[in-house]
């Protein structure tokens, strides 16, 4: 089991992104719109499977904790919490250049 | 002659493996209370676990490498033990404070005897001398009010303005069912937010105390609960319990895939119903075939802790609420559950070693 664990998660809010660094040295900035747009909850993707952005402009992070022993959850100012980001599914988010040119979100 | 330092004693001790965790017992912090006076050498082995099945193994290694150095007239090995915790879930609040380990007893389906497992394993680990407590969360099926004998309803008392529920003590062990908050014979018909609440209760407002284990009694199968408790507690590990059949390789995979999608560790396969020795004719047959837990674990690479025989009066006492490991302690399938709990106790001390990683991760708002 690969699946990269992440070591610290840090909103700066003054940037409106999310720094993850991850246990092999990775690091990865998620802004805050980018994350909410690929929540993987129901509400937001449906049943019918892939992944789709889903745009709410100026959203705002309100907290984050931790699942268990395998995800994340973001809680957002209008309330939005129902998306749990698996360890697994916030690497296949990762924005950073060296992520992008391979492949895009896994399945959630 | 000189007298011997303690470095001296401690630098051919880091010669001595935990032949579980893989590390020198001086860097693993093992290693307490060393004195030396007069050539006599006392030191204490703190182990990770009172049910460790390695103890005279570790203390032969002790007495090997410290046979080298020169001056040492006596030498005074004692153990020790000092539950280390396993949980991870980082950043979360804990639920349970005072319980160093949680343990789940889960299959991918029902009638494998995880209940009776979960039992005679909780009650393993007390007789081993590690402070243990039983949780049913079986809400399909609690049977562990049967198996343990215990009828009243848990008490309930008031803590900080709200109130805490006392587990009932059964043949010295905290016991708590979702069963004592069902009618008898009634079936549960909740949805998803009922339970959620329920076990919600169940996982946060029994009072434990400090425990080294708590090992909880599953519903069957990859549903709710399952992912309730992986969301809401530090779970160390999962034990899978299945049957020899080849079939139950279908369930230990699924079981698997679940735990490993969420990231609890799975500490051992326990393979039960495994064989039936006659007690007319002393042969051994194996009934629903054999080694098919076995093979699943070697198959995943999942330590295989061992094979539980049936026997009938593991289900007459059970029916009668002793466990056989209570009423019958010298017995070949009491032998059986007590050196699969010292394996589990092992594999457990292992998983909290690589769960520190886990733990470290950090959430911070800059």
């Amino acid at each position: 089991m690969a699946i990269p664990i992440p070591v610290e998660i840090n909103h700066i809010r003054e940037k409106g992104l999310v720094r993850i660094t991850w246990e092999d040295g990775h690091v990865g900035e998620y802004p805050k719109d980018y994350l909410r747009g690929y929540c993987p909850c129901a509400a937001c993707q449906g049943h019918g499977g892939g992944i789709k952005f889903v745009s709410v402009s100026n959203a705002q992070l309100a907290e984050i904790s931790a699942v268990g022993n395998y995800a994340i959850e973001f809680c957002w100012q209008d309330g939005h919490n129902t998306g749990i980001y698996t360890f697994e599914y916030l690497r296949s988010l990762c924005p950073c250049p060296d992520c992008k040119q391979s492949d895009g979100p896994a399945e959630k | 002659m000189g007298t011997i330092g303690k470095d001296v004693v401690l630098e051919a001790l880091k010669k001595v493996q935990d032949p579980e965790i893989h590390r020198d017992i001086v860097s693993l912090g093992m290693v307490k209370n060393l004195e030396i006076e007069d050539g006599k050498v006392a030191f204490t082995v703190e182990l990770t676990t009172p049910a460790c099945p390695l103890k005279e193994k570790i203390q032969d290694d002790c007495r090997k490498v410290l046979a080298g150095i020169e001056g040492i007239k006596d030498l005074e090995i004692s153990f020790g033990a000092q539950v280390r915790g396993s949980k991870s879930g980082a950043g979360q609040t804990d639920l349970l404070p005072t319980v160093k380990n949680v343990v789940l007893v889960a299959a991918g389906k029902g009638g494998v005897g995880k209940s009776t497992v979960a039992v005679n394993l909780a009650t393993a680990l007390k007789m081993h001398g590690a402070a243990t407590g039983l949780l049913d969360a079986d809400i399909y099926g609690p049977s562990v009010p049967i198996l343990m004998g215990v009828k009243e309803e848990p008490k309930k008392i008031a803590v900080n303005g709200g109130f805490k529920l006392v587990p009932q003590i059964a043949h010295n062990l905290p016991v708590m069912s979702i069963g004592f908050f069902l009618e008898p014979d009634q079936a549960v018909i909740w949805r998803g937010p009922m339970l959620g609440k329920a076990l919600q209760q169940l996982m946060a407002d029994v009072q434990w105390g400090d425990l080294d284990y708590l090992v909880v009694d599953m519903p069957p199968g990859t549903g709710d609960v399952q992912i309730t408790f992986s969301q809401q507690l530090k779970v160390s590990g999962a034990v899978l319990v299945a049957t020899p059949q080849d079939v139950a390789l279908a369930d230990v995979v699924r079981a698997k895939s679940m735990f490993d999608k969420v990231m609890i560790p799975i500490v051992g396969i326990i393979e039960n119903m495994s064989y039936f020795i006659c007690d007319g004719c002393g042969k051994r047959h194996e009934i629903f075939s054999s080694g098919g837990a076995e093979r699943a674990a070697d198959r995943f690479k999942i330590p295989f802790l061992g094979q539980v025989p049936i026997i009938s009066s593991i289900r007459e006492w059970g029916d009668k609420g002793v466990p056989i490991l209570v009423q019958d302690p010298k017995s070949e399938v009491s032998k059986v559950f007590l050196e699969i709990a010292a394996k589990l106790a092992g594999q457990l001390s292992v998983v909290s070693e690589a769960s520190r990683r886990a733990q470290a991760l950090k959430i911070i708002s800059t």
